[in-house]
């Protein structure tokens, strides 16, 4: 199949009130390598949390896009990130998800580095008869051009051309701040991974957690759970919000430059969210704007890798795309330093029972997934018409919520529960098409 | 710990082999009350996960697991959930094998108790992904007598294959 130009795939047409995107976006093998060189390869990716690698020497091994990376802290305390490939024959230098180590040492010929990625052996070098040529060239392994932070997350750019990373983050700072400022002392990640994959498309799970639509259907198992919960029957240490308490709630979303976007939703039952336990500690310290975003259930998406998620409680959820329809995805949940043993457990108990692999949402939703992926094999059929919910009543700008919490959205979305609006997937495919655009065209991703 | 007796080991042994064939064989015929009822109201059932070095979570409290449940009810609500038909996770459901082996005791013996160890693996066939996978692992189990009869008072199901494609629910494991 040839690829067509990249506008051809999103029909956005805001004036007619026209938003579709084309089936090909996820299911079509060229435009998924296409992403992989344009996307991943060309802005900002999340990488992990400061706290993941507190000491000198700890490193985790993560990937852009499909490039395995090291994320590594020096002996110096310096947060460093580089490639996670030999110069000499390619291999991985690094094997292990996370650990502490001085050196990272090549398994095939023994080339060693230190934990700044800098080369600082090649085995049997004097005996080698290396040609001057090979002495003139850098041996160390390729650090990741752009490298920041924001509120303890690590930002990486495989490209140099990206704007600044508070740049970048624009009002996304915002929503970091809800999940990274719950804690007086900060947030941690719970000890456990969860890493799990789905037979779909990257962007099916970011649009998910812009989808308040779904959640009734796909979940809808959960209503029988809950009936019986109401009685005091079956896994109530769970507590989770009794969805037949939040028919008078509103819902709103943002959309935001440089992909991002967020989803809120107000709550019926507060004493339930897991930073109620401690709120009036947390209104003293953020305040209570803030303190009241801190209760409302939210989805950010930092495009194109992350997910600021706290439906149920906070988690910070990575995509890594795999193929056109593979996908992997990884959960950390994030809690207070320092948070009592009960709260903790009731947290873990929250996040396990929904958002988890073996929970009672995750799994409807993966599962969907490959229907739509199955579905996407399709001929006859071209653009889906899954965008539109709440754009009759859209903003330009901000509305009062956004001007009350001083954000400066491009578009914002207000309406009751049952909108369900899907504006929320409209900047990560604007962004898709910018950046699609600029790499066919040749261009730079960012001028 | 005293000992017990080689006729006492095999008596005790002989119970769970029973009671842990029991459990295979009610997941895979999707016998889901008899299944049920072999657990004790207050068991715990925990799926621990992997830490990202490698490590096995050591305590559901203040560490992630991939289920956890003080209680009987806890399983409860999964088969609340297969039997709701409104679960696209479990349309069609999975079909699934359990061969469980290497059924051994654990020392020590507490009073009134059985402990023991397994192997596990569970072939899963997903009609939906036109698919097959194979969970397997380890468990350790504990029984208790609950109303003259043995109970699971705990189990702890160990996945050694924890790069999970999709999902897992308790008729994985």
């Amino acid at each position: 199949m040839a690829v067509k130009p990249a506008r051809f795939y999103v029909d956005d047409r805001p004036e007619e009130g026209v938003f579709r995107v084309h089936r090909d976006v996820y299911s079509d093998a060229e435009l998924f390598e296409l992403e992989i060189k344009y996307i991943f390869e060309r802005t900002w990716n999340f990488l992990t949390l400061e706290s993941q690698i507190a000491k000198p020497h700890d490193y985790i091994t993560t990937y852009v896009g499909r490039t395995p990376v090291v994320v590594s802290r020096d002996a110096k305390g310096n947060i460093c990130a580089f490639l996670n490939t030999c110069r000499h024959k390619g291999a991985t230098v690094c094997r292990f998800e996370k650990g502490n180590s001085k050196f990272h040492v090549c398994l095939y010929h023994g080339w060693a580095y230190d934990s700044s990625g800098k080369n600082i052996s090649i085995k049997q070098r004097e005996a080698a008869d290396y040609p001057p040529a090979f002495d003139a060239q850098n041996h160390d392994l390729i650090p990741l051009a752009k490298l920041a932070t924001y509120k303890g997350l690590i930002f990486g750019s495989l490209s140099p051309d990206v704007p600044p990373l508070d740049e970048h983050l624009g009002d996304l700072k915002f929503f970091i701040d809800l999940h990274m400022d719950q804690g007086p002392q900060g947030m941690e990640i719970i000890p456990g991974r969860v890493a799990y994959t789905y037979r779909g498309n990257w962007k099916m799970q970011l649009e998910n957690g812009q989808d308040p639509y779904h959640v009734d259907t796909a979940h809808g198992s959960f209503m029988a759970i809950a009936e019986r919960r109401r009685k005091g029957q079956g896994n109530v240490a769970a507590r989770e919000l009794d969805w037949q308490k939040r028919n008078d709630v509103q819902i709103g979303a943002y959309e935001f430059p440089h992909g991002h976007s967020s989803v809120w939703h107000d709550v019926a039952e507060p004493e339930r969210r897991a930073v109620y336990a401690t709120l009036d500690e947390v209104r003293g310290r953020v305040g209570d704007l803030r303190a009241d975003w801190m209760i409302k259930q939210r989805n950010a998406v930092f495009f194109p890798n992350l997910q600021i998620a706290d439906q149920i409680v906070p988690i910070l959820r990575t995509f890594r795309p795999i193929a056109a329809d593979l996908t992997e995805l990884r959960s950390n949940v994030i809690g207070p330093i320092g948070e009592p043993p009960a709260q903790r457990a009731a947290r873990l108990r929250q996040f396990e029972d929904f958002v988890n692999p073996g929970g009672y949402a995750t799994p409807d939703d993966v599962t969907v997934f490959a229907d739509c992926q199955t579905g996407f094999k399709s001929t006859g059929v071209d653009f889906l018409q899954g965008y539109s919910r709440g754009i009759g009543v859209v903003e330009r700008g901000a509305n009062d919520e956004a001007r009350a919490a001083e954000l400066h959205p491009l578009a914002s979305v207000k309406g009751h529960r049952t909108q369900n609006t899907e504006l929320g997937t409209h900047a990560p495919f604007r962004e898709w098409v910018r950046l699609m655009e600029a790499g066919m065209a040749g261009r730079k991703a960012y001028s | 710990m005293s000992a017990i007796t080689s006729a006492q080991h095999a008596a005790l042994l002989a119970i769970g082999v029973e009671l842990l064939g029991r459990e295979a064989c009610y997941l895979d015929e999707r016998r889901w009350d008899e299944w049920l009822a072999l657990y004790a109201r207050d068991c715990e059932f925990w799926v621990p996960t992997w830490t990202a070095e490698g490590e096995l979570t050591t305590s559901p409290q203040t560490e992630l697991s991939l289920m956890y449940y003080a209680a009987r009810g806890g399983l409860e609500d999964r088969i609340v959930r297969i039997r709701s038909g409104r679960s696209p996770a479990a349309l069609p459901l999975p079909r699934t094998t359990h061969i469980v082996s290497n059924i051994l005791l654990l020392e020590p013996q507490p009073p009134q108790r059985i402990r023991l160890r397994s192997s596990w693996v569970c072939h899963a066939f997903f009609p939906l992904l036109e698919a097959s996978h194979t969970f397997f692992g380890r468990a350790e189990y504990e029984l208790a007598l609950r109303e003259e009869r043995w109970a699971i008072a705990k189990k702890k199901t160990i996945l050694e294959n924890d790069r999970i494609p999709m999902a897992i629910d308790v008729y994985c494991l």
